[in-house]
């Protein structure tokens, strides 16, 4: 029963918009895990990724106010592993027409299980992502972590030069962004010190701790010329959207979110300068504009942005490339106050990858079906219609645009 | 002496380029059909898929593009914190991760001239020659 197969992107087509809904989220304790895993008390043992996962499901399922036998499929992903789809069923306690394994980190995941649910093969999927790799003490470069997924234009190409991690590329990224735009390290941190004061309004983001500019500039360096807080967090967690027909979702307790357009563009050659030089500019243009025209949207009607934080300076790459703001003005744009509340475009506001959590993608929709349904308290955005998340990697984007499902 | 590094690429191709090396010359692909100049190593043409491709010796002079330090020992004793890496925008196209040799990040300008130098390394396959940048 279960299935591996992960199916192509359905097309960004107006047709295809506002035909799936999420009608339920669940996130498990971030903050409260990373703690425990921090202080590692006598008897603590690491949470499984069983465990992590059912508790987002049982949240998610009550979020929704759904029966969970009404779940006819299962979708699990994982980046790193974790049991099949059909173990996992037995576990959360359902027995699901179909279990499927599709992918691993978001954005691609969900416009998949839409096509599926258009095209009939299930009503109202679960879709789960679980990881333990702060647990399990994964590091983000090196010789430690080299697994099926090294090619020729990755990282683990250039170790006899010692250039080998995540943090590098967005680290070369800086210094030339830097260079040509004429900015400095005290200008980048408060990209940064702006996304921690909004995890600072979310009780379970797991740093609360506002910093000035002085402690960001003394803070420790991953890369030079980022320092510790430009860099993502790394932690266990699960996160799991119930999803449905929209048809259906008008019958579920709480307003639902519509999955309104979504796209996907990729560096196809010379990834190194296109990466660090345009900065994906072009891929997220494109990509951006598809799913916009999706959704029927223009960008000045989308009022909340969830943007992959992997590190400061991507997160400027996306206000830019998505057009929020002007090339190189990123910087200048959150120093003035426009990616947060009362700004142009409130960004990461629930704390990101690089305070909230890192859960690959997937952290983002949450706070978006909280902010579109008014449920996001301290840091609710007034008057919110439609949001955009992007999961932009180093050499991919994947932007999905979400309504209210009125 | 030659200095420990981290160990090199070994797949199809990467013996050729680091033959080039030892031999003082930087080896890079060039498309047969396109003229396209891929780096790292690829097997097909990533410009049009072609698999005439041909390793040339290219000038080894460049132009810095970017640069970061090393803090975290990712590689621990191997390669000791802090160390600089660099990228070089070739004059033939490719832009190539490497180590400034003789200068320091601290010193690097965007646009920097560069040219290429082999220092003497050694990994667990035995020595080689590792390409480096200095000032041009």
């Amino acid at each position: 029963m279960a299935d591996t197969g992960m199916l192509a992107m359905p097309p960004s087509l107006r047709e295809n918009s506002r035909k799936v809904s999420i009608v339920g989220v669940g996130e498990t304790d971030y903050a409260k895990d990373y703690a425990a895993e921090r202080q590692r008390l006598e008897g603590w043992e690491p949470p499984t990724i069983d465990d992590l996962c059912k508790l987002a499901f049982e949240r998610a399922v009550a979020d929704a106010g759904i029966d969970p036998a009404s779940i006819d499929a299962l979708a699990m992903h994982y980046t790193f592993g974790g049991p099949d789809a059909d173990e996992m069923a037995r576990h959360l306690g359902i027995s699901p027409e179909k279990a499927w394994v599709n992918g691993h980190i978001f954005a691609g995941p969900l416009p998949n299980i839409a096509g599926r649910i258009m095209a009939g093969e299930a009503k109202t999927v679960a879709m789960l992502f679980g990881i333990g790799n702060r647990s399990s003490g994964r590091q983000f470069g090196g010789n430690t972590y080299s697994s099926g997924m090294a090619g020729p234009s990755s990282y683990y190409y250039y170790h006899p030069w010692g250039w080998s991690s995540q943090a590098a590329h967005w680290a070369m990224m800086a210094t030339r962004y830097f260079a040509k735009f004429g900015k400095r390290e005290e200008d980048l941190g408060h990209v940064p010190m702006t996304v921690r004061n909004h995890a600072a309004m979310n009780d379970n983001a797991i740093m609360r701790t506002p910093f000035t500019i002085d402690e960001y500039m003394a803070s420790r360096y991953i890369v030079q010329p980022l320092h510790l807080y430009d860099i993502c967090l790394v932690n266990d967690g699960a996160v799991c959207l119930i999803v449905t027909t929209a048809d259906r979702a008008r019958d579920t307790a709480k307003m639902p979110v519509d999955v309104a357009g979504w796209s996907e563009s990729y560096i196809k050659q010379d990834k190194m300068k296109v990466m660090i030089d345009q900065r994906l500019r072009p891929q997220i243009q494109q990509a951006g504009n598809e799913a916009l025209a999706m959704a029927g949207l223009s960008l000045d009607e989308i009022g909340h942005f969830e943007g992959y934080d992997v590190a400061s300076i991507h997160l400027v790459n996306q206000l830019e490339g998505f057009g929020f703001t002007p090339n190189g003005t990123g910087i200048d744009f959150c120093i003035d106050g426009q990616m947060t509340l009362g700004g142009r475009i409130p960004t990461n506001i629930a704390g990101g990858n690089m305070s909230a959590n890192y859960m690959q993608g997937w952290g983002q929709v949450p706070e978006i079906v909280r902010q579109l349904r008014g449920e996001a308290g301290p840091r609710q955005i007034g008057g919110l219609n439609a949001s955009l998340s992007a999961m932009t990697q180093t050499d991919c984007v994947h932007p999905v645009v979400y309504t209210r499902g009125e | 002496m030659a200095e420990k590094r981290p160990p090199r690429a070994t797949g199809p191709g990467d013996e050729t380029f680091w033959q080039g090396c030892a031999n003082g010359e930087l080896l890079i692909q060039k498309c047969g059909v396109c003229g396209h100049r891929p780096w790292p190593v690829v097997q097909t043409c990533e410009q049009c898929g072609s698999d005439a491709l041909a390793f040339e010796a290219v000038s080894g002079m460049g132009k810095l593009a970017s640069w970061c330090t090393f803090a975290r020992p990712y590689y621990g004793e191997l390669m000791p914190v802090p160390y600089d890496t660099i990228i070089v925008e070739l004059d033939e196209g490719p832009w190539f991760i490497s180590n400034p040799n003789g200068f320091a990040n601290a010193d690097a300008q965007l646009g920097m001239p560069v040219k290429v130098a082999f220092i003497d390394c050694e990994d667990g396959q035995g020595p080689f020659r590792l390409p480096v940048f200095e000032k041009a």
